[in-house]
């Protein structure tokens, strides 16, 4: 009745599935939101405050923002899809179909990263499409633009599971993103230079990983970068590994998914 | 002959050091009808839980057909169903998503998982309702989508934890009829109950268990001379003498 198992295809492909219909039961919510948030910043930075803004190492105010309002929204629904998935199944404990089917933790890992991906990799490409039509959505290296899409997003899917497994309430949900996702993705450069800031605060923006992820992602879109890029990519593959592994661990001791 | 389920001193002791099972042994022969009884609490759930992987257990062994249920937990699940005693699903999920996942989640591929949840759509009577969102269904038929569920992949053993708990008569004696084909054409099934009239109607081998031990355990012959079940499970559960008194 079954195909024999070295990797449950199916079982992942099935996990990915499942989500997708989640996920497209709420598209207002999923896609809609961020795109529209996107068009105000667009907007407001486009026609309202950056005509008054000087031009940054050669772009217009807008050019410059919009990798950070991209990545903070990519961010966004990184974390946002990670957290909720995993904490309603197991708030509505169907997390146990899963439990007592034949799937590895890494299948359950995958079939989750896959789905925080493709919808941060949707929201992204919603965003460029609006900022098309504002004439300012430019990629310089469509690869480089991947990897941080896609490196990022995987940073907070991971550490979205690991909240959605840490949660006991729908408050403890909210809590990383309020005290620790926004705050520093705003310090880390969405709307300005490093050099903008006052010199006592720049090495907060350099100790900050979020100005990593911003500046590659700007560095993809517009070729400007105030950090060096590798040493970026560095410290978000690392993350991704270290998370990976933490994740991996949680899984495999049944951490907030087994009794 | 290779046991359908093998459980050799499982222990499951909670975070807060509830003791919920307690060096429990049994053994389900293959093609068994067996049933699984005790009070709330008793640590019927929590053991069934150890078997699916749902829970992990303290100290002890679980084999499902000679395969270690924690080693080798993908090969052992394969061969289990369970229909919980809790509905644990996504309540937006129509009746045959829940079923088709389940089937993609065993590895079933897709012609396969339409061909048998087609099957068991008609066969618990949820054409029309297939369509429907779980929430939506009434107590019955979300009962029915639980035991499709559980059956989708064909289990070898089919663990059914209180699966006639708050559905009308028709429907109980229609899955008593239908436990007994699969029982005759070969799947182990372990069931709980409160019902004891369906323990006893259905089973062949009955185990009491009662706070995390097997308090007796035996073909269901051995229970029904004397009293009857409901004396010998009241008996071995240590009930109030009142109680035990008014069934002998």
């Amino acid at each position: 009745m079954t195909i024999p198992m070295i990797v449950n295809w199916i079982g992942l492909w099935t996990i990915i599935r499942r989500e997708m219909t989640r996920i497209l039961r709420v598209p207002i919510q999923v896609f809609v939101g961020p795109w529209v948030s996107a068009l105000l910043f667009i907007f407001i930075f486009g026609y309202v405050v950056g005509p008054r803004i000087a031009m940054i190492g050669g772009h217009r105010y807008l050019e410059f923002v919009l990798p950070g309002i991209l990545m903070m929204n990519v961010i966004n629904a990184a974390f946002l899809q990670s957290t909720s998935q995993i904490y309603f199944q197991r708030f509505q404990r169907y997390i146990e179909e899963t439990l007592v089917a034949p799937l590895s933790y890494a299948e359950m890992i995958a079939g989750s990263l896959t789905v925080v991906i493709l919808r941060s990799v949707a929201t992204a490409l919603g965003i460029l499409v609006i900022a098309a039509v504002f004439g300012v959505a430019s990629i310089r290296n469509i690869w480089e633009f991947l990897f941080w899409v896609i490196a990022v997003s995987t940073i907070f899917g991971l550490l979205g599971i690991i909240v959605g497994l840490w949660a006991k309430n729908f408050e403890q949900l909210t809590v990383l993103n309020v005290f620790f996702i926004t705050p520093l993705s705003f310090v880390g450069g969405v709307f300005n230079t490093v050099s903008m800031l006052p010199g006592w605060l720049r090495w907060l923006a350099y100790g900050n990983p979020f100005f990593y992820f911003i500046n590659g992602l700007r560095h993809a879109m517009i070729g400007f970068s105030e950090g060096s890029e590798v040493f970026g990519a560095a410290v978000t593959l690392t993350l991704c590994a270290i998370l990976a592994v933490t994740v991996w661990r949680l899984f495999s001791i049944g951490y907030g998914l087994r009794e | 002959m290779t046991p359908a389920l093998s459980v050799s001193h499982l222990s499951k002791v909670y975070r807060r050091g509830t003791v919920a099972v307690d060096d429990l042994s049994m053994t389900i022969a293959p093609g068994d009808f067996f049933g699984f009884l005790g009070p709330n609490g008793a640590g019927k759930s929590t053991t069934i839980h150890c078997v699916t992987g749902i829970a992990t257990p303290t100290s002890g062994t679980i084999e499902v057909f000679g395969i270690d249920a924690v080693k080798d937990y993908r090969e052992a699940r394969r061969l289990i169903g369970l229909s919980p005693q809790e509905f644990n699903v996504d309540p937006f999920a129509t009746a045959r998503q829940i079923v088709d996942w389940t089937g993609g989640y065993f590895g079933m591929r897709a012609a396969q998982r339409k061909r048998r949840t087609d099957e068991l759509m008609e066969r618990f009577d949820l054409v029309e309702h297939q369509k429907k969102q779980f929430r939506e269904l009434s107590g019955g038929l979300r009962r029915r989508v639980i035991l499709a569920r559980a059956l989708v992949h064909e289990p070898k053993l089919l663990i059914l934890d209180e699966p006639t708990a708050g559905v009308d008569v028709e429907l109980r004696r229609d899955l008593w009829r239908y436990l007994q084909e699969l029982n005759r054409d070969g799947t182990t099934i372990l069931l709980t109950s409160h019902y004891l009239e369906e323990v006893e109607r259905l089973c062949r081998t009955i185990a009491i268990i009662n706070r995390g031990r097997i308090v007796r355990n035996g073909p269901k012959a051995e229970f029904l001379t004397g009293e009857g079940l409901e004396f010998a499970y009241l008996t071995a559960t240590g009930a109030e003498p009142d109680h035990i008194a008014g069934v002998a």
